[in-house]
């Protein structure tokens, strides 16, 4: 009997098992559940403070220097609920999908505006030019941070299959 | 893989979670004592053609000069500029014998600077330029703290800078 299928050798058969494997768990369900737990989670938090001080947060956004003015506020007042629906919807398996395309869009929007602070040299900290090598440092790391809840975020997005979620019960009826 | 199937109402979806938000933002933010105006005023005041101040400047914060003012003080004795911006920025360069107070980290510097204000010497503070608002914010700590004669820079570093007026840096 042949080995294998014509034209297949060991070595293309171990990426296959490699890259079987690999999809297999990118496509696990398990991480699935858990990442919309870390995300939800992140979101949620983030959200409350910016719910209790909207003048801190408008002024943070002020700060990014991207927004026009008129658009500055009601942005501050809309943004934490969205995140606050998304990170809850994430946590309890509802509307998964739409949750998790909405912050994946955020996360990049904030990795653009962060990225684009970055290279102008704002401190968005206090909203000033500066050469402050902590500052740079601080917006490397929350780069990072985006960066991962990103993937995380994606993950969810093409990989959910209402393992562990509400919208399962909405759905076989 | 669920996204395919139905992408045209996971973005219906998405949509509706936005416009939802904006509705209960807007309803919570309504009824909350902490709510802020829904068009708020982010520009720049212009007080005189050589006057900006940013938008957070209030007519009880200490006054604001001109470039032509501070340039005035600065030949006067009984004056200390106070440079609020980071101590990096300050070594790389700022306004003659100014001393460097970092808003942001007031009580680690306070106390080194302390000594050397009076409560009867004017002292002008600044930062980077009309966008910064560390200035505005040093000086409402210094009036809490007593100083009468404060008065507030706001073109700043840049101004100050670009006119080729006396620098300093310090390494």
């Amino acid at each position: 009997m042949a080995a294998g299928p014509s034209g297949t050798k060991p070595g293309s058969r171990f990426r296959n098992l490699i890259s079987f494997l690999m999809r297999e768990l990118i496509s696990n369900k398990w991480l699935v559940a858990l990442f919309r737990l870390i995300v939800g989670i992140t979101f949620l938090y983030a959200s409350l403070d910016k719910i209790v001080h909207p003048d801190q947060f408008a002024r943070i956004v002020y700060n990014y220097k991207i927004l026009p003015g008129f658009l500055i506020n009601i942005f501050a007042i809309t943004l934490p609920w969205m995140e606050l629906f998304c990170g809850l919807f994430l946590i309890l398996g509802l509307l998964v999908e739409s949750s998790s395309l909405l912050i994946s869009l955020l996360l990049i929007s904030f990795i653009i505006a962060l990225s684009l602070n970055f290279l102008r040299g704002v401190d968005i900290a206090c909203g000033c030019f500066t050469t402050d090598p902590n500052a740079k440092k601080e917006g490397a790391w929350l780069l990072i941070r985006d960066l991962v809840l990103l993937l995380m975020s994606l993950q969810i997005l093409f990989f959910n299959r209402d393992f562990l979620s509400l919208q399962k019960i909405f759905r076989k009826k | 893989m669920s996204l395919k199937k139905g992408s045209s109402r996971i973005f219906l979806q998405a949509i509706l979670i936005v416009i939802f938000s904006l509705f209960i933002g807007v309803i919570y933010n309504t009824i909350s004592k902490e709510g802020i105006s829904l068009k708020g005023n982010w520009s720049k005041k212009v007080l005189s053609d050589s006057l900006i101040v940013p938008y957070s400047y209030d007519k009880n914060d200490p006054p604001a000069i001109t470039l032509a003012q501070a340039m005035t003080y600065f030949q006067s004795h009984n004056i200390i500029f106070l440079d609020a911006r980071s101590e990096t920025d300050y070594k790389a360069g700022h306004i003659s014998k100014a001393l460097n107070l970092p808003f942001e980290e007031f009580e680690k510097y306070y106390p080194k600077v302390e000594p050397l204000l009076t409560k009867d010497k004017n002292i002008i503070t600044y930062c980077d330029g009309t966008e910064c608002e560390a200035s505005l914010f040093l000086a409402r700590l210094l009036r809490d703290k007593g100083f009468k004669n404060l008065k507030i820079f706001f073109g700043g570093w840049t101004e100050w800078n670009k006119a080729g007026l006396p620098v300093q840096k310090s390494n």
